[in-house]
């Protein structure tokens, strides 16, 4: 009897961020009330902040694993940081749908471009020509090279990005969980916000492991190709 | 209270058919690979 290829083995941790999730969900729309100012609306809160969260979570770690493979040169890192790099442009995206979607009920419009939606939009950007680089370049360790620079100099992008209400006249609300004088919100929920915020976590975890796969199947065909040729 | 609910759906929505659609393009770039990889072993 053949050993099962890796695709058809169950992945666990992509069935708990399934299950995580599709619970975050239903408790967010069933079992958390509306909120009195904004309506239903406010909602969009439970996907919007836990995107940003794994967004900025990713490119953290991103930079961090770009920083660390320049000194060891472990392919591994490498790899994550391509793999991190893309499930944050992924999250970034939705917070960039998620966005504007709450502001056109609540601002009157679908964008503004004040200092911390101009912010993330460039970060995507950032993170965008990223992966264009990774793209454009075949040499295995001047791509790395390349990318880890460029992850670390994104990443700068981040603690302007979350300060950014505080440095700027901005439209957008401030912190409600990293707030100084405390969480800004009823407990009901703040248990809603803490179950999005895990299931989106496990989510990120999950796509990474499996585009970690993706990009060492990729790597062990290129190898193979060329050892060939 | 504001009736805004659509908002929320259309958000709900767009995200959960981002995240299905982009495991699922993880997927079949792992499945092109194999397939790749399997016709340079049976060409050998």
């Amino acid at each position: 009897m053949t050993a099962p290829t890796p695709a058809r083995r169950i992945d666990w941790l992509m069935v708990a961020a399934v299950a995580l999730m599709t619970a975050a969900f239903v408790r967010a729309i069933y079992f958390t009330p509306p909120d009195r100012l904004q309506g239903m609306a406010q909602k969009i809160f439970y996907v919007h902040l836990p995107s940003a969260w794994v967004a900025f979570l990713a490119f953290g770690l991103t930079a961090i694993a770009g920083g660390v493979w320049l000194f060891i040169k472990d392919p591994r890192l490498d790899r994550f940081a391509e793999s991190s790099a893309e499930v944050g442009v992924i999250f970034t995206t939705g917070v960039l749908i998620s966005g504007p979607l709450w502001g056109k009920p609540i601002w009157g419009a679908w964008w503004v471009w004040d200092a911390r939606l101009t912010l993330t939009l460039f970060l995507w950007f950032l993170y965008l020509g990223y992966l264009v680089l990774r793209g454009a370049v075949d040499d295995r360790e001047a791509r790395a090279r390349y990318s880890a620079v460029v992850g670390i100099l994104g990443a700068l992008l981040i603690p302007f990005i979350h300060l950014s209400v505080y440095l700027f006249r901005t439209q957008h609300p401030t912190p409600i969980v990293a707030n100084p004088t405390g969480i800004q919100m009823p407990a009901v929920m703040i248990t809603t916000l803490f179950l999005a915020l895990g299931a989106f976590t496990v989510l990120y975890m999950a796509l990474v492991r499996q585009r970690m796969a993706l990009a060492a199947e990729r790597d062990a065909l290129l190898d193979a190709s060329t050892a060939e040729s | 209270m504001p009736e805004n609910a659509i908002y929320y759906q259309v958000a709900y929505g767009a995200l959960i058919a981002m995240f299905v659609g982009y495991a699922l393009s993880i997927r079949l770039r792992r499945a092109a690979i194999a397939r790749k990889r399997a016709a340079m072993e049976q060409s050998r």
